[in-house]
């Protein structure tokens, strides 16, 4: 006998008020009665067991009005708050190739193929670990990309995903990317809090590379201040195929991101480069891996932070390759900069290799701002504050110069010059 | 027209005990050229790094002025905005920020916000100058000092000196690992510069320099004060006779460093 726990039911309200199909209700309870005897996933040196990130609260349809324009988003197709659609503005070249964009709700109804077929069946699972449960019990929010075969998409698709903490409730949102065999996407994604209420926020991104596809996946995250947050951004990456990650994390909140790519086939390639600032009192921990499974697949980790105030930013670096995966190569850089005496920092290179044939390299540091620049440079009359965002830039450059674009690059380089003209307040 | 006063001066370095600078007094007015010359390890460094107000150095007493107000207690940048201005033996590399970026910032940091150099204004200004230093528009675009031989670091403090037209400049070696055809540059530059408005402090190890860069008046360093002050014969004469004549001329205890 089952017993019908009060979740159970909610959920259960939630999936009648939204004519959700029942295939995905029943994927929901089985993860909703897994919750209770799963673990919080395990990160080196990153302890946020105390943190409210736990998302537990009543599956709502959240229909509060708001005025797009309140909302700040530049050239967007995509702008989604919580769970309202509240724009998809999609290039010609998408509804001339067949690309699917829809939301959550919508691609459970008339995508139930490609839901089923890839919804945490092969990048993550809903078992693996307790927040991952949570996730798909409580999910009201999401996306559905989907490029087909051999479609190669010249202009780029931009989202924003704003979390809507006007009041205090979970944040539960899941991005499904699939470029399927041949394909190419680019892809921008925001995300950005609306209100100051204290919430937690638990996001799923699944990136789907069938063989000889390519993606260009580049995320600038700025959650607000009171959000504790979940990001969890897999690529499962099929023979051939290539995923570009360019992350900024710019949040102002607590946040454990978690940044996976399954290098599952032969000569798959993963290029993961990570810029973030932590400020005021915030901790970001950040753990990056690639896993090579596939013969002569390769995967690159270059990731550079800073560090402003009181904040802590860890960085684990975790390249491992599995037996069997012949000619395969890990490499990473995780660097990270203090500013200030009370700044934590933390570079963690993990290296698990499990096959002869195979090259693997590691760098890693946590340094602190060089005396002698910021003299040279507030001798010609540099305030400090500008000498030091000089610094800085010339310590991220190595990994914004690498970014494969540059419109990235710009985007990022003044999304970090805001965060830290931010953070050099609270200095 | 401004003055740089210095008084009595005594530093030491932060880390240390021991007094670099034992008293030294100084004063001059833009318009005029004062070159400073003395052994190794006697602190001429240390004067201009203190004048500048590196952190490193701690004044344990005496004065610095500019027309008559203390500067003594103003950090570096608010100092390079009273007008000081300090080529360094050895300019830090800045990855990150082009050279040309970096002294447009610079200009603009003295400019109040509704009075900052235009963009064009400042190419033509930047030019200009690079014609005169026979440096190329590359150098103008690679990050700052960031992989500069000794003698281009050298010639991009001139660059940076004849932008940003301070009011008083110090150039601390300037003249070292230079060419012949390069210290000629240089020392165009520093010339161009000279007028009323500007004055400027030269340490040098060379009289030679000194025959390029006319001086006012050339002071002597022994010992972490200046020991002797005359016109540009001076120069010469120590070129001729060394440190030890002067010093046992004036009776002085001081070490020089190829002594036991
Ligand atoms: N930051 C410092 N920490 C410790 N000692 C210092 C420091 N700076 C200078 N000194 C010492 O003070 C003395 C004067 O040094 P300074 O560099 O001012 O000499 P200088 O006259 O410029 O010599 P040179 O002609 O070789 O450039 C030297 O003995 C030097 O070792
Ligand atoms: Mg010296």
């Amino acid at each position: 006998m089952t017993v019908v726990t009060q979740t159970a039911q909610e959920i259960i309200e939630y999936a009648k008020q939204t004519n959700e199909p029942d295939w995905f209700t029943t994927l929901r309870l089985q993860a909703d009665q897994a919750v209770a005897e799963l673990a919080l996933p395990n990160f080196q040196k990153i302890n946020y067991r105390s943190w409210p990130i736990n998302v537990t609260q009543r599956p709502e349809v959240n229909e509060e009005p708001i005025e797009l324009t309140e909302l700040a988003t530049q050239q967007a197709n995509i702008v989604q708050l919580g769970s309202q659609l509240l724009q998809a503005d999609l290039p010609a070249e998408f509804k001339e190739k067949g690309v699917i964009v829809c939301d959550w709700l919508t691609a459970l109804k008339e995508h139930a193929d490609l839901v089923q077929k890839y919804f945490m069946t092969k990048a993550t699972k809903p078992t693996e670990n307790r927040l991952n449960a949570e996730h798909v019990a409580h999910l009201t929010s999401g996306l559905l990309i989907y490029v087909p075969k051999n479609v190669v998409l010249k202009q780029p698709l931009t989202s924003y995903f704003f979390q809507d903490a006007r009041q205090s409730r979970d944040y539960v949102h899941h991005l499904l990317l699939i470029a399927d065999r041949g394909s190419e996407l680019s892809y921008l994604e925001n995300t950005g809090t609306y209100g100051q209420q204290e919430c937690p926020a638990n996001i799923i991104e699944e990136v789907i590379a069938e063989p000889g596809s390519h993606i260009k996946f580049a995320s600038v995250d700025r959650l607000g201040e009171h959000t504790t947050a979940y990001l969890n951004r897999r690529g499962y990456l099929e023979q051939d195929a290539r995923i570009d990650w360019s992350m900024g994390m710019m949040n102002d909140g607590n946040i454990v991101g978690d940044f996976d790519s399954e290098l599952v086939g032969a000569g798959s390639h993963a290029e993961v480069k990570v810029v973030a600032i932590s400020t005021g009192q915030q901790v970001q921990g950040i753990d990056t891996r690639v896993t090579n499974y596939g013969q002569h697949s390769l995967g690159n980790i270059l990731q550079h932070g800073v560090i402003l105030a009181e904040s802590s930013l860890i960085f684990n670096g975790i390249g491992h390759i599995v037996h069997g995966a012949k000619g395969a190569e890990a490499q990473q850089e995780s660097r990270v900069l203090m500013l200030s005496t009370k700044a934590r920092g933390d570079a963690n290179p993990i290296l698990l290799i499990d096959d002869n044939d195979v090259v693997a390299g590691h760098a890693a540091s946590v340094g602190r701002v060089d005396e002698q620049k910021m003299y040279y440079l507030m001798s010609r009359g540099i305030d400090q504050a500008t000498a030091e965002r000089l610094v800085i830039r010339g310590f991220l450059g190595p990994v914004l110069s690498a970014l494969p674009s540059k419109e990235v690059r710009d985007i990022l380089a003044e999304m970090i010059e805001r965060k830290l003209i931010n953070g050099q307040k609270d200095e | 027209m401004a003055t740089l006063e210095v008084k009595d001066l005594h530093v030491k370095a932060k880390e240390e005990q021991r007094e670099i600078l034992t008293g030294v007094n100084l004063t001059m007015s833009t318009g005029e050229i004062h070159a400073i010359m003395g052994p190794n390890g006697t602190g001429k460094s240390t004067l201009s790094e203190s004048i500048m107000g590196n952190p490193d150095y701690e004044i344990l007493s005496g004065d610095i002025l500019i027309d008559g107000q203390s500067i003594v207690g103003l950090p570096v940048d608010q100092r390079a905005r009273a007008g000081l201005f300090l080529a360094m033996q050895y300019p830090a590399e800045i990855p990150g920020i082009t050279n040309a970026e970096f002294i447009r910032a610079a200009i603009n940091s003295r400019r109040p916000e509704d009075d900052q150099m235009s963009i064009p204004a400042f190419l033509q200004k930047l030019d200009q100058t690079l014609t005169t230093l026979d440096m190329t528009q590359e150098m103008s675009e690679r990050y700052l000092n960031e992989g500069f031989s000794g003698g281009e670091k050298k010639r991009n403090e001139i660059l940076q000196l004849m932008m940003i037209e301070p009011k008083f400049a110090i150039l601390d070696e300037i003249d070292s690992g230079l060419d012949i055809d390069a210290l000629k540059v240089v020392s165009r530059g520093v010339n161009a510069m000279r007028g009323p408005e500007f004055g400027s402090l030269i340490i040098t190890h060379y009289q030679r320099l000194l025959n390029y860069i006319k001086p006012d008046v050339v002071h002597v360093m022994m010992g972490g004060k200046i020991v002797k002050s005359g016109s540009a014969d001076l120069a010469v004469k120590l070129e001729d006779e060394g440190y030890a004549g002067l010093r046992d001329e004036l009776g002085l205890d001081v070490k020089l460093v190829d002594e036991e």
